[in-house]
């Protein structure tokens, strides 16, 4: 009489190797991304050599290259916005403002915002650029 | 007579429920986060005598006090000086040569509202590559 050998199973693979693997991963993204200077539309900072290290918090005024306006990532019509900033700064009077402004984004729409936010009090007004050649 | 209760094994925890939840937060980070390595150039800064200020009345003050340079930016993002359109590269030697001779040299930089942002950007990275401290960007404003 032939009888059927059960079919051997093969040595189970450790998975703890994969969760090390995936943890580092985990780890890693969680270390290099940035999730603050967002902002709901496209924004491509102007490119400078001279910039000096961006430092964190503050509010971020993000402005589209055809002149939208975003505040931390929502979207903001101009005098709204600039009630939310004056209602910050009276709160936060160090409050760091931060224009993340499209490179093609025409300065009658930046600097005319930026003289604005520094008439309502705020000290600390950085423009976001990018590192690289020009 | 007492029989011994046999040893009862632990419960073995699944490990793949926790990979599948780190996988799915692996997952998210790699999608939300962006990689643009940022940097800053101040636009404004409590400056020791005063906020600077914008308008047509600071540039009068200003060109009577010590004799600032005045690099306007052009509607096509040309920096000119004196009439005359400068690469970066020039305006750079230029503004360098003037400090040499004025370390106190303060400029001033007027763009038209048509130039963009890399343009403005590009003007004061010039400048600042000359060792040039003392940059105000000025504005026209209609007066009321």
């Amino acid at each position: 009489m032939k009888l059927a050998r059960p079919p051997r199973r093969g040595a189970p693979e450790t998975i703890v190797a994969l969760i090390d693997v995936v943890f580092f991963l985990l780890v890693f993204f969680l270390l290099v991304g940035r999730m603050d200077a967002t902002a709901p539309f496209e924004v491509t900072p102007p490119v400078a050599l001279t910039g000096a290290d961006l430092p964190g918090g503050g509010a971020t005024v993000a402005i589209a290259a055809d002149g939208a306006l975003a505040l931390d990532g929502a979207a903001l019509d101009r005098a709204p916005l600039m009630r939310v900033i004056a209602d910050r700064l009276a709160r936060e009077p160090d409050l760091r403002v931060r224009i993340n402004a499209h490179a093609a984004a025409p300065l009658s729409g930046v600097l005319p915002l930026a003289a604005e936010i520094e008439a309502l009090g705020a000290s600390d007004i950085v423009l976001v650029v990018t590192p690289g050649p020009p | 007579m007492q029989i011994t209760r046999r040893h009862r094994q632990g419960v073995v925890v699944s490990l793949v429920a926790m990979v599948d939840v780190l996988m799915i937060m692996l997952v998210f980070f790699m999608v939300t986060s962006t990689y643009l390595d940022l940097d800053m150039i101040p636009v404004a800064e409590a400056a020791p005598d005063g906020p600077a200020q914008g308008g047509v009345a600071a540039v009068a003050d200003a060109a009577t006090a010590d004799g600032p340079l005045l690099i306007r930016i052009g509607a096509d993002g040309r920096s000119v000086f004196r009439g005359v359109p400068l690469e970066p590269t020039a305006l750079t030697e230029m503004l360098a040569d003037a400090r040499a001779q004025d370390p106190a040299l303060e400029v001033l930089v007027l763009p038209s509202g048509a130039a963009d942002v890399q343009a403005l950007v590009s003007a004061m990275d010039a400048v600042t590559r000359a060792g040039v401290t003392r940059v105000r960007i000025i504005r026209l404003e209609p007066r009321p």
